[in-house]
């Protein structure tokens, strides 16, 4: 287990059991892993700054208390990565911004703190869209990141790097966040496991906001387990974020290898048939996971709710009025300093009415209340991620076009978890995703979903080729 | 609404009154498409489904210790 390849797709759990029995120095994995990232990284852009002696530094650490016994748990001596709208105290968080360019932070967030705590590597902060919203984009300080299934095509946003980066075996865990499907976007893209946990289940404190009331920090990794045991260690009560649930969490691998005989499966159809018509791969891909979904003990049945029009039309003015609120001083100031796409879709804030926005988050009650209904029926959601697959990211018009085409953003109006998950590739071999969507609080339910159809299925083994 | 077609001329005035006053004719131009979005979008809204009952998703609160 020295190979560096080998090295590159070792997932979080396996490596916590070669760390914890001295099999693998962390020191080793960690430059592997750098090595990898100089190697391949200038074709792809994940990093947005890359910090190697900041990862050495943790995983010299992370070694010697390995040899003396004092091991952490399963992200010690583990790498990660962070989204750049998520602080790390001394480094910028510049939110893919000149705007924040020099924007050092002076503590760390929260679920920084506890990835430090863990024992966790830093290996530095991954690429976004400007402030979670603009991109990709070719006219910031920093490129976008790109698909490492093939680097002619667009990896997802907002939380691009974060996809990119673990797809390409960068490292094998990172944070994103997901305003209207930011962390499931990137995943389904670059074929890797991406939760947008209940809404309030991880603090929010010291990331970049986007919209208070959408805003969700998660977790991308390349297999089932290791998004659990990810999701396990950041989630927690916060009493100085205003969303914070003061719910128990955590178990969330308790229940991976359970089978799921019996459980109820809606598959909600209309979102990628009826209300947009999704392309014939992505669908394809969905209802031949239904079928092994069945075959492994589900019990399907179709299931309906608003039409997806109607979530999309929520979320966007929540998002934009609450996004304008945060954005309109440096507007006023350094409209100049804003790349174009993300100051167009920040303006689109400035003029909503009052009672537009009011009347929106009224909805969004009713439509929370309504989804939520259908967890009597069913135990858990089917249903499409994106409805295209990753397009060229040079083709302005195709990224414009397939940008909207999804059905992430209502899991944001309705605050409940929502899990993209891998169902295979399209014939030009780029990734195909659904999604797993759950009651609040099922977090542990969807994994246990998706444990079992990612081990009946072979898409977590496959890796791209870099350049 | 009367002002569902909105000009660059209206959008350069609506921003000047909450004092975006340096925007470019090219960032005009991105905010009259943003905004005429953002009108057009209002329009798929169900708000007719709304009786003065239906509160808003997040209302404010007090928890027991900050009335003291």
């Amino acid at each position: 287990m020295t190979a560096m390849s080998d090295l590159a797709w070792l997932t979080v759990a396996d490596a916590a059991d070669l760390l914890r029995t001295k099999k693998l120095s962390p020191v080793e994995y960690t430059k592997a892993l750098i090595a990898r990232a100089e190697r391949h990284d200038k074709h792809y852009n994940a990093y947005l700054r890359a910090t190697p002696d900041l990862a050495m530094e943790d995983a010299r650490r992370a070694e010697a208390e390995i040899l003396r016994g004092e091991w952490r748990g399963p992200f010690h001596g583990v790498p990660y990565g962070l989204k750049d709208i998520v602080d790390y105290a001394g480094l910028p968080t510049t939110a893919h911004s000149k705007i924040l360019q020099d924007n050092v932070a002076k503590a760390d967030a929260v679920v920084t703190q506890k990835l430090r705590a863990a024992g966790g590597v830093f290996m530095g902060k991954l690429s976004t869209h400007e402030f979670a919203t603009g991109g990709p984009s070719f006219d910031l300080p920093w490129p976008p990141a790109r698909n490492p299934w093939n680097r002619d095509h667009f990896c997802g946003g907002s939380s691009s790097g974060s996809g990119a980066a673990t797809a390409a075996g960068f490292l094998p865990a990172a944070i994103g966040t997901d305003t209207g499907g930011s962390v499931r976007n990137p995943a389904s893209m670059c074929g890797v496991i991406g939760m947008k946990p209940t809404y309030g289940l991880v603090s929010r404190r010291g990331v970049v906001p986007l919209s208070y009331s959408l805003d969700h920090v998660g977790t991308l990794t390349r297999t089932v387990r290791d998004n659990a045991l990810m999701l396990d260690l950041i989630a927690g009560h916060d009493a100085q974020d205003p969303g914070s649930t003061n719910r128990a969490t955590g178990g969330y691998t308790a229940a991976l290898g359970r089978d799921i005989k019996d459980l109820r499966v809606g598959v909600l159809r209309h979102f990628y048939t009826r209300d947009m018509q999704a392309d014939a791969e992505i669908t394809a891909g969905i209802e031949s996971t239904v079928q092994k979904l069945a075959e492994l003990g589900a019990v399907v049945s179709e299931v309906s709710t608003a039409p997806l029009g109607e979530y999309l039309a929520c979320n966007r003015t929540i998002l934009t009025s609450e996004a304008f609120a945060v954005h309109e001083k440096w507007m006023r100031e350094r409209p100049q300093d804003y790349g174009a796409l993300a100051r167009e879709r920040l303006m689109g804030g400035a003029f909503i009415r009052a009672a537009d926005y009011v009347n929106a988050t009224r909805l969004r009650r009713k439509l929370t209340e309504a989804f939520h209904a259908l967890f009597a029926e069913v135990d858990v959601i089917v249903t499409a991620s994106s409805m295209d697959p990753a397009c060229r990211i040079d083709d302005a018009k195709a990224v414009d076009y397939t940008y909207g085409r999804q059905s992430r953003a209502p899991f944001n109006v309705t605050g409940s978890p929502a899990l993209s998950v891998p169902t295979g590739f399209t014939q030009s071999g780029l990734p195909l995703a659904m999604q797993l969507v759950g009651k609040p609080f099922s977090e542990a339910l969807l994994y246990r979903v998706a444990y079992a159809y990612e081990q009946a299925t072979p898409w977590v083994n496959m890796h791209p080729n870099l350049i | 609404m009367a002002n569902d077609n909105l000009t660059v001329d209206d959008v350069r005035k609506l921003a000047a009154d909450i004092g975006m006053t340096r925007l470019t004719e090219a960032h005009l131009q991105e905010l009259l498409r943003a905004t005429n979005a953002a009108r057009a979008r209002r329009a798929t809204l169900h708000n007719d489904t709304l009786t003065y009952a239906d509160e808003p998703a997040h209302v404010f609160s007090l928890n027991a210790g900050d009335m003291k």
